[in-house]
């Protein structure tokens, strides 16, 4: 597989950045230029080029801030949501820069420069949709949704959360393990979904600093008047995240970190338990189920485990090509279930009135199913029955929507 | 040749002064040295095309669509169906064929159904036949029917049509038909005719609200007149099939409107410097100034150049553009160097099925010219290659324009339609067309040792109504003879219009031959020769034969029109399907629903139908006595017997004996179910039986007039007044001794089961689709299964089914491109190529199902599954199944069960 991603200053035709993944060459300045051409010379008259496909693959342009073309090219049977990833490469660049500077695109050469602190951002986008390195801690799994996990903690933490922000004049902060959103802050919602997963990726990327804050552009929030984002470590892989404003100062964030979570240490321990297995030990799960991905709709938040068992070893299939497989299913069909997570407002070949939907492999069987705002996909092993792979994936919907210590 | 004997035989036709016309037909048939009909429609160089259409006052008996008929009648259709079959033995079909008013032909109904409907139908014939030249339609509404309108109109409420004023202000449009009025409308009245007159008085925008609370008023059915719209509005396939370069500024203009257009660009320097146009060789529509596709061909040429090259991907396959907010879809093929841009709205043919039907335009301009290069650069070909492609965008978009934007049919885009068939028929057919592949022309001449053939048949196909019946060709040359049927809209012609006579005439460069100049060296060669294809159609059939001059035949040299000798032949062997009456059989067997049987009320399947159905069976035991002896007073004729044996058969053995219950009862359900009237139910037999009598007594009166004037042997089966009866009658004294052995056979098959394919007690099937894409044929239930069906319901499933089959299709080529090559140059994703099975399941929406169940109170789910799969043993082939959700299926089962079938 491979995927490339060029950014082009529409008026001007000065290459922006360009990165990659995958085996595919670097992308060479003329057809760079080539293909900024086509986009151009279609425009003039009156045409709109949104996709091509080639064989197992597809180039698409896409202009942003009526300043800034994104060129998208995805081949070698990789599935993934190319406007999406597109529209998320827009978002990074403006959480780092601001919606106006990439509008007015004043100085190129200036904000090519700037831009360059979203790169790892943008690297870890694309490596998330590497089949090859999905056992690499990401926080991103699927695209359009937040990778998180379910512990009973969750509430107790919310409360922390809130006090936190509260005492920090912010109000959207958030507890990540493992790079997974475990618990928010009561308003953390207010967020757009885009935007907690950028604060999440910002967490990835400054892998180490005990404590940090960075100016961010929240892409739907407030895409103009930059807010600081104040990234904190807690304990090794665990990081609390806040926005807020100018003030107080970091040195007096530091002593705030303190009073505020000196006592949840051990809460937060507990909390960190659940990994890998990212469900309450409450929920049991089904010999034959080999991996569940969960996605809670309206939070665009999914659950993924393949540690269900915790005295079975998996057999046959590696972890990651379990995930890969989950993934691949949601993607390609399972997210059919619910229209509202697509993008595109085409629309083609919505599917009205889906319910349940299932694929058998050679090697092992997925079924999804939706109740109410709950998604929920299952790898089965191949030798369980059609209708039996029914039951139970509805049996674990039943059990997520009524477990007590299940907190979203 | 000279030695040669037509068959003799009489067109079918309707009334006395065709008749004539008919006789001079067969005149010519019988002395092949007089010049064919066709002779002066062969072009320049040597191609056909030969079209006579029987007029529709003629053809209106042989609609297919159930005409209009009296409302009970026509909604107890669905019940119906299935005994129909039941009982439907040759013999059986021809009889209840010809007891029919012509009408009904297509459906072999309980006989005190029938005779409820001939005198419906009598007086409805009579109105067409008195109908002046000008191409109007009368159709008749049962004032007991009541539509259900959404908008609480009163035109819809009462004729099942919404109307639109037109521009003028004052005549009435036809603006659309509600689902259920689509059947009794059919194919005679279309969007856009006008309504001119109600019972005789003319209607406008003015007088309609009157005119509406008369036909309350008033206790007859209204009857209601259509006009045709002037020419200029409906593009008709006969014309663009008939001219040879004329190019209607209309239709041109038309396809401009919807952005579809044909670019071939050589990317040839020496043709760059040679051609003002900088390459273009071809464009479609013209000016190019006006073509968009023309203005940006720079992107696309650039694009297919940048692809391969720079970005390591392979050429586009397919573009999407926006242009004046129109989705288009522009689809690349290269070819050496030159690339060939076909370009789709979106609004009809969706990325899929432009995907697919670029595909069948590319293997068809092969098939016609031997390669892309050559169709284009040809010389004098631009106005031919202009019509073409006329005729592929209009069949594409104006074909069918009831189906909704963007939903060309799953199955019309895949391959060839093809159904199952009774082992028997198929055998007839198939040695049919075996003899006439034989070609044993010691038969057709004493001097044969002098005689050389002219051409070899390397094959030929049959179609019926666009369904495939045979194929003894390769899958190759099957696949591109389809492609030429379909896109020059020959199927949808035959299947609409009843032809006269339909004779074709092309050469074509054969797949073997085009992939054999490329790797010598093979063991076995086909002869260095040329190739033609003969299109020959009557009625709904087109046989379409492949021959080969070369080899051990004559050299074609030159100019090659086609033979007479040959035409007839082919037209002889469809004679002979009309012989053993095949025709009729088909018409039957393709509105019986039995081979499998699928379940077009899917209401039955909801609790409340359940309750229903058991209801019936209770009130059935009383009802049964009652049924039996109106059928047996009335019917005197041998049909009696048959009957009564098939009745007799079904309540011996079990199973069959609950479809029938089944089937003969549920329209008391139904009656109460939809109508206002449904005390109805209780007279309904006594009233079938009064009508029944009349109806006889006109069949004897006809019978005995035709008696008369032909001084023929009426055949035991024979007794109405269709005029597929004259024809059978004439024919059958003419007949040889083989033809007499074939209709022995065809009466053998007296009892057609009715088969299924999913488990379980009740029969759950909506739909399926078998696909063998590699033999380029798949088999489905009838193209108009939904139009028989009518039922809202059952629409909204095939119509999910449809889109469901699409996505499911998509996601399993994978699997299959995987198979068929282990290293593609372009890596396929290693999970989807594992994906076997795909199932989607679906729950109706609860309008849609408000508006089938009366009862509106309850909440119950109605959930349905559509499945996909492949099976790559014994050979590869694709199932698609729609089903509902109470009884699981396996699909290995269901595809077991439909090989079968087969």
């Amino acid at each position: 597989m491979s995927v490339v991603v060029i950014a082009i200053a529409t008026d001007s035709g000065v290459p922006i950045f360009s990165r990659k993944r995958g085996n595919s060459d670097t992308v060479q300045f003329s057809t760079i230029a080539s293909l900024h051409g086509i986009n151009m010379f279609t425009k003039c008259h009156n045409l709109t080029m949104l996709n091509t496909l080639v064989d197992n693959g597809k180039i698409l342009w896409k202009e942003y801030c009526k300043s800034v073309t994104l060129i998208g090219i995805a081949t070698g049977g990789l599935e993934c949501d190319l406007e999406l990833l597109l529209a998320s490469i827009h978002d990074v660049m403006i959480f780092c820069i601001g919606k106006k500077e990439l509008e007015t695109l004043k100085n190129v050469d200036q904000t090519k420069r700037d831009l360059r602190q979203c790169y790892p951002l943008i690297d870890y986008l694309l490596e998330s949709l590497d089949p090859n390195a999905i056992s690499s801690p990401l926080p991103t799994l699927v695209l359009d949704l937040v990778q998180s996990f379910l512990c009973p903690q969750a509430q107790q933490l919310q409360q922390a959360l809130d006090n936190y922000a509260e005492s920090v004049t912010g109000r959207w902060a958030c507890l990540s393990i493992h790079g997974h959103l475990v618990a928010t802050s009561s308003d953390f919602d207010e967020l757009n979904p885009r935007e907690a997963r950028l604060m999440l990726l910002l967490a990835a990327s400054q892998d180490g600093a005990p404590l940090r804050e960075t100016p961010v552009y929240l892409p739907h929030m407030s895409p103009n008047v930059a807010f600081r984002a104040v990234t904190c470590k807690l304990l090794s892989d665990v990081y609390i995240l806040v926005v807020c404003g100018a003030t107080p100062p970091l040195s007096q964030i530091d002593e705030i970190v303190l009073l505020c979570w000196e006592g949840y240490a051990q809460v937060i321990k507990e909390a960190k338990l659940i990994h890998p297995r990212n469900f309450p030990m409450s929920i049991t799960f089904e010999p034959c189920v080999l991996a569940i991905l969960v996605i809670n709709i309206p939070k665009r938040r999914c659950v993924f485990s393949r540690h269900l068992h915790p005295t079975q070893k998996g057999r046959g299939m590696s972890g990651s090509h379990r995930l890969d497989i989950l993934r691949t299913f949601y993607i390609t069909t399972a997210r059919d279930l619910a229209p509202e997570l697509r993008i595109d407002d085409q629309e083609r070949d919505y599917l009205a009135g889906l319910t349940e939907t299932y694929w058998c492999s050679e090697y092992h069987k997925c079924h999804a199913q939706r109740m109410r705002n709950l998604l929920c996909c299952v790898l089965y092993t191949s030798t369980v029955h059609n209708h039996t792979m029914r039951s139970i994936t509805n049996q674990i919907l039943q059990d997520l929507s009524s477990n007590k210590e299940i907190y979203w | 040749m000279s030695n040669f004997k037509g068959v003799n035989y009489d067109s079918p036709c309707d009334t006395d002064d065709d008749w004539t016309d008919s006789s001079d037909d067969s005149k010519y048939s019988d002395s092949a040295s007089s010049v064919p009909e066709w002779d002066s429609d062969v072009e320049e160089n040597g191609e056909l095309v030969f079209i006579r259409i029987k007029r529709r006052k003629e053809k209106c008996n042989e609609n297919k669509a159930p005409l209009l008929e009296n409302c009970e009648t026509f909604k107890l259709r669905n019940n119906f169906k299935r005994t129909s079959t039941r009982r439907s033995t040759k013999g059986k079909i021809f009889k209840v064929l010809k007891g029919q008013s012509s009408k009904n032909k297509a459906q072999s109904k309980k006989k005190d159904l029938e005779n409820i409907r001939a005198t419906s139908t009598a007086t409805l014939n009579t109105n067409e036949l008195t109908e002046n030249p000008k191409e109007s339609v009368i159709i008749q509404v049962s004032r007991n029917m009541i539509f259900s309108s959404e908008k609480n109109c009163q035109i819809e409420k009462l004729f099942g049509i919404s109307l639109e004023t037109h521009s003028d202000g004052k005549s009435l449009i036809v603006a659309d038909f509600l689902t259920e009025a689509m059947p009794i409308y059919g194919s005679k009245v279309k969007k856009g005719y006008y309504l001119t007159k109600v019972n005789g008085i003319e209607v406008n925008s003015y007088n309609i609200n009157n005119i509406l609370q008369r036909v309350y008023e008033e206790p007859n059915n209204p009857k209601l007149q259509f006009q045709m719209p002037e020419e200029s509005s409906l593009i008709s396939l006969e014309r663009l099939l008939k001219s040879k370069n004329l190019l209607e500024n209309k239709s041109t203009q038309l396809l401009k409107d919807f952005s579809c257009s044909v670019l071939y660009i050589s990317c040839n320097d020496i043709e760059n410097t040679r051609n003002d146009d900088k390459g273009v060789i071809y464009c479609y529509p013209r000016p190019f100034s006006q073509n968009f596709l023309y203005n940006t061909r720079g992107a696309y040429l650039t694009l297919n150049h940048l692809a391969p090259k720079s970005l390591g991907t392979s050429e586009p396959t397919c573009s999407t553009v926006l242009h004046n907010d129109n989705l288009i879809h522009v689809n690349y093929t290269s070819h050496c160097n030159d690339l060939l841009l076909i370009t789709f709205p979106n609004k009809y043919i969706d990325a899929f099925s432009s995907k697919k039907v670029n595909a069948d335009i590319v293997k068809l301009l092969e098939f016609l010219y031997g390669s892309l290069k050559t169709c284009f650069t040809k010389p004098n070909n631009v106005d031919r290659l202009d019509s073409l492609f006329c005729r592929i965008f209009v069949t594409l978009l104006f074909n069918n324009e009831q189906a909704s934007a963007s939903d060309v049919h799953f199955e019309d885009i895949l391959a060839a339609y093809s159904v199952t068939l009774p082992l028997e028929v198929r055998v007839q057919v198939d040695d049919a067309i075996t003899e006439l592949e034989a070609a044993d022309y010691r038969e057709w001449t004493d001097d044969f040792e002098n005689f050389q053939r002219l051409y070899t048949v390397i094959g030929s196909c049959l179609y019926y109504s666009g369904h495939l019946l045979s194929s003894h060709l390769q899958d190759e040359d099957l696949k591109e003879i389809n492609a030429f049927l379909k896109l020059n809209g020959v199927l949808a012609l035959s299947t609409d219009n009843e032809l006269e006579k339909l004779v074709m005439w092309k050469e074509v460069f054969i797949h073997e031959h085009r992939k054999q100049s490329k790797n010598d060296g093979q063991d076995y060669r086909i002869p260095d020769g040329r190739w033609f294809l003969l299109v020959v159609g009557k009625g709904h059939f087109i046989l379409a034969t492949l021959m080969e001059a070369g080899g051990c035949t004559e050299d074609a040299v030159g100019v090659t029109p086609p033979s007479p000798f040959y035409v007839e032949e082919c037209e002889s062997c469809l004679e002979l399907f009309y012989e053993v009456s095949l025709d009729k059989y088909l018409a039957s067997w393709l509105s019986s629903n039995t081979h499998p049987q699928i379940e077009t009320t899917p209401e039955r399947l909801t609790k409340y139908g359940k309750k229903m159905k058991e209801m019936n069976s209770f009130r059935a035991d009383t009802l049964r006595p009652t049924l039996r002896t109106s059928k047996s007073s009335a019917d005197l004729k041998k049909r009696h017997s048959s009957s009564e044996q098939i009745y007799m058969g079904s309540s011996l053995s079990d199973n069959s004996n609950y479809g029938s219950h089944h089937n003969l009862y549920s329209q008391w359900y139904h009656g109460t179910q939809k109508y206002r009237h449904s005390s109805l139910d209780v007279s309904h037999s006594e009233d079938s039986n009064s009508l029944k009598s009349n109806s006889e007594i006109s069949d004897d009166r006809v019978q005995g007039r035709r008696a008369d004037r032909e001084q023929r042997n009426r055949r035991d089966s024979s007794g109405s007044d269709s005029d597929w009866d004259r024809q059978d009658g004439s024919r059958a004294s003419g007949s040889i001794d083989m033809t007499d052995i074939r209709k022995s056979l065809l009466n053998e098959i007296n009892r057609v089961t009715v088969h299924r394919i999913t488990t379980g007690e009740e029969n759950v099937l909506f739909h399926f689709i078998q696909l063998e894409a590699e033999k380029g044929m798949f088999i489905a239930p009838v193209r108009n299964i939904e139009e028989q069906a009518n039922n809202v319901l059952y629409s909204f499933i095939i119509r999910t089914f449809r889109s469901a089959c699409k996505k499911i299709h998509e996601l399993l080529q994978q699997s299959i491109r995987f198979k068929r090559n282990h290293a593609p140059v372009n890596p396929l994703n290693k999970i989807l190529v594992a994906v076997k099975e795909y199932g989607m399941l679906f729950q109706v929406p609860q309008d849609v199902l408000n508006q089938c169940t009366s009862s509106r109170k309850t909440n119950e789910i109605f959930k349905f599954w559509v499945v996909g799969r492949i099976f790559s043993e014994p050979e590869p082939r694709e199932l698609y199944i729609c089903y509902h959700e109470s009884i699981p299926q396996d699909l290995t089962e269901v595809g077991y069960m439909l090989s079968y079938l087969e």
